[in-house]
């Protein structure tokens, strides 16, 4: 388990964080899985996906609204 | 995880269904979703003219895409709302969407049509202006169904818009609003087009995903307008829920509509007439809309009679 590069849209902040896979990396990032899609190399990523240490991962929020 | 259809390796899980699917079998998916709401809650046939309320961002450019796919007349309408950058990048993701789909998009602009602009709308008490936002979002694409002869507005409230929803009138007890509340919204007056919710039973991030798969290429970041807002606070903690109850938001508002909303809806019916400003449906005298901005104008004396005989708005959800 290595670090993977991580960017937040929309904003593009950038993070390195330690993660063995998916699930495990929104953990870290405290992020609640039904609220964004991970992806690496435009490609969307399930939870149990597995990551490689340089790892370049993009998360998207999906969440939007007001009122 | 592998595809349920196809067993190659997933790329979108679906918790609440205990499913996942490749790219390449998710957007049929998403679609068979699409017309099967359709098809249960009767909102539409391929006969009716559908309006899509177009925002620039992932759920109403994906239903869009979706009901183009299953074969339905839908023309798009986009609100042009004088959010400054937001609303300049969201224009322009739904005008490249409709120009790369030969497609119709009508729009309405705020400003130049109307002489106001949404952040000029802000709640003096919340400091924000949805609610009112949403009085003009109603009106016009309403207003615009019924002008242009479409049968149906279809909008692209998703599962967790309408839990999030669904959440906030239970915590305070609109019952009102309860009662009301629903994926259909049937038309009651000539001048009141039919309201459909047609992702109402699929996730934010399903829309999300189809989007991204499909390349729609939508506005990621949220509305500046909407950061703090209640509705946010009430998907966080849905979605904490959700962690671990898989399923949960989908239970909570599809039982409701299954089962609670009869012990709250009332039975009146409700009086609906044509506002006396701008003749457009409302329960009242003069319409929440020719209300809102005659009110809201008055505050703001550099812009003069900004209603040029328009106004009004029905009073739906």
């Amino acid at each position: 388990m290595g670090d993977v590069k991580v960017t937040i849209l929309p904003r593009r902040e950038t993070r390195e964080v330690e993660a063995a896979d998916v699930g495990h990396l929104l953990r870290s990032l405290g992020l609640h899985q039904d609220a964004y899609i991970v992806i690496r190399d435009d490609v969307i990523l399930t939870r149990d996906v597995r990551l490689q240490s340089g790892d370049q991962i993009e998360v998207w929020p999906v969440i939007s609204g007001g009122s | 995880m592998r595809c349920i259809k196809c067993r190659a390796p997933a790329n979108v899980e679906v918790r609440r269904h205990r499913s996942a699917f490749c790219a390449g079998c998710y957007p049929d998916w998403f679609r068979t979703q699409v017309q099967r709401t359709i098809d249960d809650d009767r909102m539409f046939s391929r006969d009716d003219r559908v309006l899509v309320a177009i925002s620039g961002g992932k759920d109403s450019l994906a239903l869009w895409h979706a009901l183009l796919r299953l074969g339905y007349q839908a023309d798009g309408m986009y609100i042009r709302l004088g959010i400054g950058e937001y609303s300049e990048r969201s224009q322009a993701k739904s005008e490249a969407f409709a120009a790369k789909h030969g497609l119709r998009l009508h729009q309405v602009d705020l400003a130049a049509d109307h002489g106001f602009t949404i952040p000029q709308m802000r709640n003096q008490r919340e400091g924000k202006p949805c609610a009112a936002c949403g009085t003009v979002k109603r009106y016009h694409f309403n207003k615009v169904a019924v002008d242009l002869g479409y049968s149906v507005v279809a909008t692209g409230h998703n599962l967790d818009d309408e839990a999030a929803t669904l959440f906030g009138n239970v915590l305070h007890w609109q019952t009102d609003f309860l009662g009301r509340q629903g994926p259909v919204l049937e038309s009651t007056h000539s001048n009141l087009a039919r309201k459909v919710k047609p992702l109402y039973r699929l996730a934010e991030r399903d829309s999300a995903a189809y989007a991204i798969i499909e390349r729609i290429d939508y506005i990621v970041e949220e509305c500046p307008m909407a950061v703090g807002a209640k509705s946010l606070a009430y998907k966080d903690t849905l979605n904490a829920l959700e962690e671990t109850q898989p399923g949960l938001k989908y239970q909570f508002l599809v039982g409701f509509l299954r089962q609670g909303r009869k012990a709250v809806k009332t039975e009146d019916p409700v009086q609906i007439r044509e506002c006396a400003k701008c003749g457009q449906p409302t329960t009242a005298e003069v319409c929440a809309y020719c209300r809102m901005v005659e009110r809201r104008l008055k505050k703001l004396p550099s812009l003069a009679s900004p209603l040029g005989g328009e106004g009004g708005e029905g009073q739906q959800q």
